[in-house]
């Protein structure tokens, strides 16, 4: 027997096949002896597994069951309006936080550009020559604070 | 109202210190920048062959030991004090052809030039806090050099 005429014969029991088709696999099944015992063991193992489920029964009627499931869920949806509401001092509080450390931070990089001055301050080298000959240059000693600088003039002749 | 009656003689002091505060900075920022200015003469000799040459002072002498000078010696040639105000500019004469200029720069740098035989030969602009030391220096005729020291004292 093949997987397909097992699964028509599945089928059959289950009621799942056209007139035409279910009539045929009966008259097969009804010859063949093979597919008549395959059909006997599945119709068995049916019966068996409806034997066995456990009938449980809701001590309540149906619509008394479902009517409390409907009255929880419309609690549970009318529970935030049902609460206290918001105070405005409440409100201003919710807001002062984030407004509070947004200014904390502004307050902050300003405090850190002015320490490191950053504001209001042009950032320049520690020695800007505006004129001097080409071979000048200049060394700072920051241990001694002393900054030499080196010209030519006038050269060694 | 008893609020008022703590807080009333304490407004009274604050208003002191806050005055005092105030004029205090005022005046801190108002005193002249004070600097010394040295030429220096530096040379491999032992002595100067001009009497009126003084060997520089122990704390120039080891700031210039601390710089990449070739030179051994140091010779203090001529000093001057200087006193600029703030905002404003001062000009010295070290020798017959060496002068220089300083001028403040917004109370926070010093504009520095020199002049060489009545020709300008640097203008530079830096911090120079109290206690710091700026050198000119260049070679002169004999293996020997020339230095130009610019100390804040004030």
């Amino acid at each position: 027997m093949t997987a397909e005429q097992q699964l028509k014969l599945q089928a059959l029991l289950d009621g799942e096949l056209p007139e035409k088709e279910a009539r045929e696999t009966a008259a097969w099944v009804a010859r063949d002896a093979e597919a008549a015992d395959l059909a006997r063991e599945l119709r068995q193992t049916r019966q068996a597994l409806a034997d066995a489920e456990p009938g449980l029964r809701v001590a309540e009627s149906r619509e008394f069951y479902w009517s409390r499931i409907e009255r929880d869920i419309r609690r549970l949806e009318q529970a935030p309006t049902l609460s206290q509401p918001v105070s405005v001092l409440a409100r201003l509080r919710r807001l002062l936080v984030p407004v509070s450390a947004v200014a904390a931070l502004v307050v902050i990089v300003l405090a850190t550009g002015l320490w490191v001055g950053f504001w209001g301050r042009p950032i320049r080298p520690d020695t800007e020559m505006t004129m001097a000959d080409s071979g000048a240059f200049t060394y700072h000693d920051y241990a001694n604070g002393t900054t030499l600088v080196w010209l030519d003039y006038p050269a060694e002749r | 109202m008893r609020f008022k009656k703590i807080l009333r003689p304490w407004c009274g002091w604050m208003a002191v210190v806050c005055f005092l505060l105030t004029f205090t900075g005022l005046a801190a920022q108002a005193k002249d920048l004070k600097f010394e200015a040295r030429l220096i003469w530096a040379t491999h000799a032992q002595k100067s062959p001009d009497p009126n040459h003084k060997p520089v002072t122990a704390e120039v002498r080891k700031k210039l030991e601390a710089l990449p000078l070739k030179w051994a010696n140091y010779f203090e040639v001529s000093r001057k004090n200087l006193a600029v105000p703030r905002g404003g500019s001062e000009q010295v004469t070290l020798s017959d052809q060496c002068r220089m200029g300083v001028k403040d720069v917004k109370g926070e740098y010093i504009e520095v030039s020199q002049i060489g035989k009545g020709v300008p030969v640097l203008k530079l602009t830096q911090r120079l806090p109290k206690g710091e030391m700026l050198v000119l220096s260049g070679n002169a005729p004999d293996a020997t050099g020339w230095l130009v020291v610019l100390k804040r004292v004030e």
